[in-house]
C-alpha cells in the first residue's frame, strides 16, 4: 500500500505540519518576518494605530478573499469583486444618504445587489460556458459603469460614527475609554469559521471542491454542477457585498470608477494562502492569512517611505511570486 | 445464467450525418457476464450511453425488470440499478477515496457531512470486495489501478443490478486484472447482470458467458462464449477473415549499423536504468503491461519529459537531448499514443500539420512558401494513401487512421530516420490498421528505423524484429523475434524485482 | 441564407466580417438619426482618434489571444509608455525621436516580461498580465512622481509627431493615422498568415503540446506573441498622445477591455487558434463609433463600460456556441 503512494520528506510528513499545511506555516513565518521588518525599519509602524490600520485593510480584503476562494476552488476566478465592492457600496450608501432609507435596509440592499451580481456571474459561467476570467471581466466593467450611473457619478459617504445612524461603523471599530478597538475582526473570524464549515463539511462545499477537481466526473456522479458552480459565484457576490459594507464603514468615501485592483489583492491573498489557481484545493484559513500579508504590506510600505505607486509595483510582484509558487507546487503534485 | 433482466430491442439513434445505431438488440440475463464487442466506432459506447440516459433513443424499447423504461439521465439509471464504470477515470483527485465513492449521496448528520461514517462504510465495502485501499487517502495519491478499483467499488455500492464495464482493464496491471476478474465472478455469483466491453480477446474468453457483436452501428449476432473461437468473433466484427500471422524471422542483417544507442536512461519513477540499441532498418518492439514505463521511456528519450541521467548516441555520436527540438534535430520523430492531444493540431489543415516539424524548409525569405508546402504535402498524401479531399482539409474531418498518416507524413517531411511509434494503431479500425503495418514495413525497407511501443501482443509479434520487454520502469527482457512467444514476453513483463 | 453564405465573394471576405460591416453601417446611421451633429466630418475624425490607439492595442492583443492567452496589461502599459517617454520629452528635454523609440521600448519591455512569465514560467496569462498591469501603473506614477504629462501640441516645438495622426493639406484635415493603422493591420495580417511566427502562434493556440512535440520551440514563439503585443502597445501610446496629448498616471485599464472587445467581435476566438486581423480592425471601428456616438448623444462614458462588457459577453458566447455546434 505505502509504496503506491507519493512520499514527502520528514518535515512535510510531521503530523502537525500535515494537519496545518506546509504553506500556511510558511505564510505565518513570512508574516512574522514582515511584521518584524516593518517594526524595525519604522518607528511609526510600532504604534497602536498601525494595528487599527492593518485591521481596516483586513476586513474588506478578508471578505473578498473568502468569497473568491470558492470561485478559485471551482477552478474559476471572480474579477468583478473589486469594482463590484464599490458598486454595491455606492448603491446601498446612496439609498441611505440620498433616499433616507434605514441603514439596516441599506445593508440588506448592498448584500442583495451583491448576491444578484454573483448569480449573474455564476449563470454566465455555468450555463453560458464562458471562461470565468472573461465573464467576470465583463461584469467588472459593467459593475464599474452601473455604480457610477446609480449615483450619477457622485461619491458616497456612508454615515459617520458620530451621526445618528452611524451604528454600522461601530460594527467594526468602537471606542472604549478613549481606546479604539478593532472589533470587526470578530465578524471576519465568525464568517471565516462558518465558511470553513461550509467548505469542508457540507454538500455545497464538497461539490465545489469536486467541480474544481474534475467537473465532468462530478456531473456524471449525478451532482447538479450548474447549481453548485453558480453557488460559488453567489458566495463571492454575497461576500463582496459584506466587503462593501466593511469598506464603506471603515474608510471615508466610495468613489465611482474605483475598485479595480482590489480583486488582485484578494486573489493574491487567497493564492498566498494555498488556494490553487487550477482548482480543487483551497482553505479559508489560508486565505485569511494571505490577505493579512496583503494588509500588512499596504500598511507597512508607506511607513518605510514607499507610497501607493510603489505599493502597486510590489503587490504586482507579490502576485506573480504567489502564482509562480502555485504553478511550481502543482507541477510537483502531478 | 438466470432470467432476463434487461432487454434492448430495435434501438435506433442518428446524429447529424451519422446513423450511429441501426436497430440494435441486446439481452442481459441475471448472473451472466455479457461481452459487447466491435471495432472502434461500431456503436458499443453509443448503445451504452442510450441505455444509461446520456443519449436519448430515436426508436426501440428498453425493458428492465419486466417494465419498459426510459432513463433520461445517468442519475435515474443509477437509481434504478443500472450503473456504468467508465473507461476514462472519473475521480476527483483532490478528494479522499471515501468522499469520491459517496459523491452525490453523502451521508449526512444534522446538515453536516459525516465523513467518519462514510469512511467506515467505504472500508466495509472494500472488505467485502477484498480490496486493500485506505478510504481516507487522497485519490490522486493512488496508483491508476487502485483508482480504477475505487471506481468499481463506487459502482457496486449503488446497489447495482446491471453493471457496465467500459474497457475496465485498459489501465490495469496483470495482477489487478486478476483482482478485477475475481470481483466480477463474485458479482456474477450474486446474480447481477454484467456488460463487459473490451478489445482484449483473451479476456473475453476467460471472463464472459456470451458475446454480442456489433458492426457499423448494427447488431451482428450473439454467441455463447465457450462455443465459439476467437476467429468466429473476429469474423463477425470485421465481416472478413484477417490474418494475424506472427513474423518468424528478422529481416535485419546481423551487421546492420546501430543508429540509436541508449545507455542507463533514468527519468522519474517510470524509467529506471533502461539501455538498448536500435539497428538500421529494424522495428524494435517495446512490449509490457500498461504502466510498464514504455511511453515514459520514449518521452524521456525524445526530450518531451526531463530525464535524470543516461546517454544517447545517434549513429555512434553522443547527443544531448533535452527538448523535442534537440531530438528532431537528431532525426528522431515521435508519434504519440494520444494523437489528438499530442500528435495533430485538429483544427488546422493537412498541409499545415504535415510541415509542422520542418517549416523552416518551406520559407521563401520571411514568408511561408504555400505552393511548395501544398505540393510536398500532396506528395505525402499520395505516398501514404491518406484519404482526404485535399491538403487544405482540416485534420479534424479525417478518420483516426488518416490522422495517423498525417502525423507520419509530418515526420517523413522532416526526413527523420528514427521513428518512435507509440501505440500506432490505437483507435484505428482494422482495415486502416493493416495499412499502417504495411507502411511501417515499407519505411524500414527504405532504411528507416522504428521503435514500436504496443500493448497488443499480436501487433508486437507480427511487426517486431526484436522485442524489448519492460516492467515497472525496468527493461526485463530482450528477445529476438525467432525466440519470442507470448508466454516468454508475458513472463518478462511480469518480472518484478 | 445558406445561399448568401456560400457565395464565392462572401466566402472570400468572410460572412461574419460582412455582418460586422453591416453593423458598423447601421450604427452610423442610427447615431446620425439620433444626433444631428453626428454627420459632421469632425465627428468622424474624433471617432478615428479613438480608433487609432485602440486599433494598435487590439492588433497586438490579437496575437496573444491567438495563442490562447490574454493580455490585460496593454492599456496601462500604453499609459506607462506615454508617461515615461513624455516625461523624458517634456521634463528632461530629450529630442522627439528617441522619446518615440523609448515609448515603443517600454511597451516591448512589458511584452517581454509577460511573455517570459507566461511562456517560460508557465503562469496563467490573465493573472500575469494583471500583475504587470499593476506594475506598469506603479512604474508610470513613480517615474512622473504622480504628475500627469502633456505632450506638445501640433503648433509647438516637437509637435510634428501629430502629423502621424492628422495632416492638414490645403485646409483639409487628412486622417493620416487611418492610413498608418491600415498599413499596420496589413503587416499584422501578413505576419499572422504568411510567416512562421503567425503559423506557430495559431498552431500553439490550437494545440500547444502537439506543436512542442513536433520539435518546435513553442516557448519562444509564444513569448514573441506577447512581445508583439507589448510593442504595439508602445506604438499605441504615440497615437494616444497624438490624439489626446495628456496622460495621467494610474489609469488605462478600461482600454484593455475595449481592445479585447474589438478582437473578439472581429471573430478572434478566445480559446485560441483562430484569429482575424481584418475582423479586429472592424471590431475596433465599431467600438470607436460606439464611444463617439455615446458622447454625441450626451450620455456618460459609464454607459460605454456597461455596453462594452455586454458586447464581449455576447461575442464570446457566440464564439463558444459556434464551436460547440461544430464539434
Amino acid at each position: 500500500m505505502a509504496d503506491n503512494q507519493k512520499k514527502g520528506n520528514a518535515f512535510t510528513n510531521n503530523p502537525i505540519v500535515k494537519a496545518v499545511g506546509t504553506q500556511k506555516i510558511v505564510v505565518v513565518l513570512v508574516l512574522i518576518i514582515l511584521l518584524a521588518f516593518f517594526s524595525a525599519a519604522s518607528s511609526a509602524f510600532r504604534q497602536y494605530s498601525t494595528i487599527l490600520s492593518i485591521m481596516d485593510y483586513t476586513y474588506y480584503l478578508a471578505f473578498l478573499g473568502i468569497g473568491v476562494t470558492f470561485c478559485l476552488i471551482t477552478g474559476g476566478v471572480d474579477l468583478s469583486i473589486g469594482t463590484g465592492l464599490v458598486c454595491y457600496g455606492l448603491i446601498g450608501g446612496y439609498l441611505i444618504t440620498h433616499n433616507n432609507i434605514p441603514v439596516i435596509v441599506g445593508i440588506l440592499v448592498t448584500l442583495l445587489v451583491g448576491v444578484l451580481m454573483g448569480t449573474v456571474n455564476g449563470l454566465i459561467v455555468s450555463l453560458g460556458g464562458l471562461p470565468p476570467f472573461l465573464a467576470t471581466l465583463c461584469t467588472m466593467m459593467i459593475a464599474r459603469g452601473l455604480g457610477s450611473l446609480a449615483t450619477s457619478g457622485l461619491s458616497v459617504n456612508w454615515p459617520p460614527t458620530a451621526a445618528e445612524n452611524g451604528w454600522a461603523r461601530m460594527l467594526f471599530k468602537i471606542e472604549v475609554g478613549g481606546v479604539k478597538l478593532p472589533i470587526g475582526f470578530i465578524w471576519v473570524l465568525l464568517f471565516a469559521v462558518i465558511m470553513s464549515i461550509v467548505l469542508n463539511k457540507t454538500k455545497p462545499g464538497r461539490y465545489i471542491i469536486a467541480i474544481g477537481s474534475n467537473k465532468e466526473a462530478t456531473r456524471l456522479s449525478g451532482v447538479n454542477v450548474v447549481k453548485y458552480q453558480t453557488l460559488a459565484y453567489v458566495f463571492s457576490g454575497f461576500f463582496t457585498g459584506l466587503a462593501a459594507i466593511a469598506y464603506a464603514n471603515t474608510f471615508q468615501a466610495l468613489a465611482p470608477g474605483t475598485g479595480a485592483g482590489m480583486e488582485l489583492n484578494a486573489i493574491g491573498g487567497a493564492i498566498i494562502g494555498g488556494t490553487s489557481m487550477s482548482g480543487g484545493m483551497g482553505s479559508i484559513a489560508g486565505t485569511i492569512l494571505g490577505v493579512f500579508i496583503m494588509s500588512v504590506l499596504q500598511t507597512g510600505l508607506p511607513n518605510i517611505g514607499l507610497q501607493a505607486n510603489y505599493q502597486q509595483i510590489i503587490i504586482g510582484m507579490v502576485l506573480i511570486l504567489a502564482v509562480l509558487v502555485d504553478v511550481f507546487k502543482n507541477k510537483k503534485l502531478a | 445464467m438466470g432470467e432476463v433482466i434487461l432487454t434492448m430491442k430495435g434501438i435506433d439513434k442518428s446524429f447529424p450525418g451519422v446513423h450511429a445505431l441501426d436497430h440494435v438488440d441486446l439481452e442481459i440475463r441475471k448472473g451472466e457476464v455479457h461481452a459487447l464487442m466491435g471495432e472502434n466506432g461500431a456503436g458499443k459506447s453509443t448503445l451504452m450511453k442510450v441505455l444509461t440516459g446520456i443519449y436519448s433513443k430515436d426508436e426501440g424499447t428498453i425493458t428492465y425488470e419486466g417494465k419498459e423504461v426510459t432513463f433520461s439521465n445517468p442519475r435515474e439509471a443509477q437509481a434504478a440499478g443500472v450503473v456504468i464504470v467508465h473507461q476514462e477515470l472519473n475521480m476527483m483527485g483532490h478528494l479522499t477515496v471515501a468522499q469520491n465513492i459517496f459523491i452525490g449521496r453523502e451521508i449526512m448528520s444534522g446538515g453536516i457531512i459525516d465523513d467518519k461514517k462514510m469512511n467506515e462504510e467505504a472500508r466495509k465495502l472494500f472488505d467485502k470486495l477484498n480490496i486493500d485501499i485506505d478510504p481516507t487517502e487522497t485519490m490522486s495519491r493512488l496508483t491508476v489501478g487502485k483508482q480504477q478499483m475505487c471506481e468499481i467499488a463506487k459502482a457496486i455500492s449503488h446497489d447495482a443490478k446491471v453493471i457496465i464495464f467500459d474497457e475496465p482493464s485498459a489501465a490495469l496491471t496483470e495482477a489487478e486484472i486478476e483482482e478485477l476478474f475475481k470481483i466480477i465472478r463474485d458479482l456474477r455469483e450474486k446474480q447481477l447482470g454484467i456488460v463487459y466491453i473490451s478489445h482484449r480477446m483473451d479476456e473475453i474468453k476467460v471472463i464472459t458467458d456470451r458475446v454480442t457483436v456489433m458492426r457499423d452501428g448494427g447488431y451482428v449476432g450473439t454467441l455463447i462464449t465457450k462455443d465459439c473461437t476467437k476467429d468466429d468473433i473476429i469474423n463477425m466484427m470485421v465481416g472478413r477473415v484477417i490474418y494475424e500471422d506472427p513474423k518468424t524471422e528478422s529481416t535485419v542483417p546481423k551487421d546492420a549499423p546501430v543508429v540509436l544507442r541508449v545507455e542507463h536512461l533514468n527519468a522519474g519513477k517510470m524509467v529506471k536504468d533502461v539501455s538498448f540499441e536500435l539497428h538500421k532498418g529494424e522495428i524494435l518492439g517495446f512490449s509490457g503491461l500498461m504502466g510498464a514505463g514504455r511511453t515514459e521511456t520514449a518521452r524521456a528519450l525524445f526530450g518531451a519529459d526531463p530525464k535524470e541521467s543516461g546517454d544517447v548516441y545517434v549513429n555512434g555520436e553522443k547527443v544531448e537531448i533535452k527538448t523535442p527540438q534537440d531530438a528532431v534535430r537528431c532525426g528522431i520523430g515521435y508519434l504519440s499514443e494520444d494523437r489528438k492531444r499530442f500528435g495533430i493540431v485538429v483544427d488546422k489543415t493537412v498541409a499545415e500539420n504535415s510541415t509542422m516539424a520542418s517549416l523552416e524548409r518551406f520559407m521563401k525569405g520571411i514568408f511561408i512558401n504555400k505552393k511548395k508546402e501544398d505540393q510536398v504535402s500532396q506528395e505525402y498524401v499520395e505516398a501514404l494513401k491518406t484519404k482526404t479531399p485535399g491538403v487544405d482539409q482540416l485534420v479534424v474531418n479525417l478518420s483516426g487512421g488518416n490522422q495517423q498518416k498525417v502525423v507520419i507524413a509530418k515526420w517523413l517531411v522532416r526526413n527523420c530516420d528514427i521513428l518512435i511509434f507509440d501505440e500506432p494503431t490505437r483507435g484505428i479500425d482494422v482495415g486502416a490498421k493493416s495499412e499502417i503495418y504495411h507502411l511501417m514495413n515499407q519505411l524500414v525497407a527504405e532504411g528507416k528505423s522504428i521503435i514500436m511501443i504496443s500493448s497488443e501482443m499480436t501487433e508486437i509479434l507480427r511487426m517486431s524484429d526484436r522485442i524489448i520487454v519492460m516492467c515497472e520502469g525496468r527493461k526485463t527482457g530482450e528477445l529476438g523475434i525467432e525466440e519470442a512467444t507470448q508466454e516468454r514476453i508475458m513472463h518478462a513483463a511480469t518480472l518484478r524485482n | 441564407m445558406e445561399k448568401i453564405r456560400n457565395n464565392a465573394v462572401v466566402k472570400k471576405i468572410g460572412f461574419n466580417r460582412l455582418v460586422l460591416c453591416g453593423i458598423l453601417l447601421l450604427m452610423y446611421i442610427l447615431f446620425a438619426i439620433l444626433s444631428p451633429t453626428f454627420l459632421s466630418y469632425s465627428r468622424i475624425l474624433s471617432a478615428l482618434n479613438y480608433a487609432y490607439f485602440l486599433g494598435f492595442l487590439s492588433l497586438g492583443v490579437t496575437f496573444v489571444i491567438a495563442t490562447g492567452g490574454i493580455d490585460f496589461s496593454i492599456g496601462p502599459v500604453m499609459f506607462c509608455a506615454a508617461l515615461v517617454s513624455g516625461q523624458l520629452l517634456t521634463k528632461n528635454e530629450w529630442p522627439l525621436i528617441p522619446c518615440l523609440v523609448v515609448s515603443i521600448l517600454v511597451g516591448t519591455l512589458f511584452g517581454v516580461i509577460n511573455g517570459v512569465l507566461v511562456a517560460y514560467g508557465g503562469l496563467p496569462s490573465f493573472i500575469t498580465s494583471m500583475a504587470s498591469m499593476m506594475i506598469s501603473k506603479g512604474l508610470g506614477s513613480v517615474f512622473t512622481k504622480t504628475q500627469s504629462v502633456s505632450w506638445p501640441q501640433a503648433s509647438e516645438a516637437n509637435g510634428w509627431y501629430r502629423n502621424l495622426i492628422r495632416l492638414k493639406i490645403g485646409g483639409i484635415q487628412v486622417p493620416t493615422g487611418l492610413v498608418i493603422l491600415i498599413v499596420a493591420a496589413i503587416i499584422c495580417a501578413i505576419v499572422l498568415n504568411k510567416t512562421r511566427i503567425g503559423r506557430y502562434i495559431l498552431c500553439i493556440g490550437s494545440n500547444r503540446e502537439a506543436v512542442r512535440l513536433s520539435g518546435v520551440n513553442v516557448k519562444k514563439w509564444e513569448m514573441l506573441a506577447y512581445i508583439i503585443c507589448g510593442m504595439l502597445a508602445g506604438v499605441a501610446a504615440i497615437f494616444f498622445v497624438g490624439a489626446y496629448s495628456t496622460v495621467q498616471p494610474g489609469l488605462g485599464d478600461t482600454y484593455n477591455n475595449e481592445a479585447i472587445a474589438g478582437c473578439v467581435m472581429g471573430g478572434t476566438s478566445m480559446s485560441g487558434g483562430l484569429a482575424s486581423i481584418g475582423g479586429t480592425l472592424i471590431g475596433v471601428m465599431i467600438i470607436a463609433l460606439l464611444q463617439e456616438g455615446i458622447l454625441a448623444m450626451g450620455f456618460q462614458k459609464d454607459y460605454q463600460y456597461v455596453l462594452t462588457g455586454v458586447i464581449v459577453l455576447v461575442a464570446v458566447y457566440a464564439d463558444i456556441r459556434s464551436r460547440r455546434r461544430r464539434n
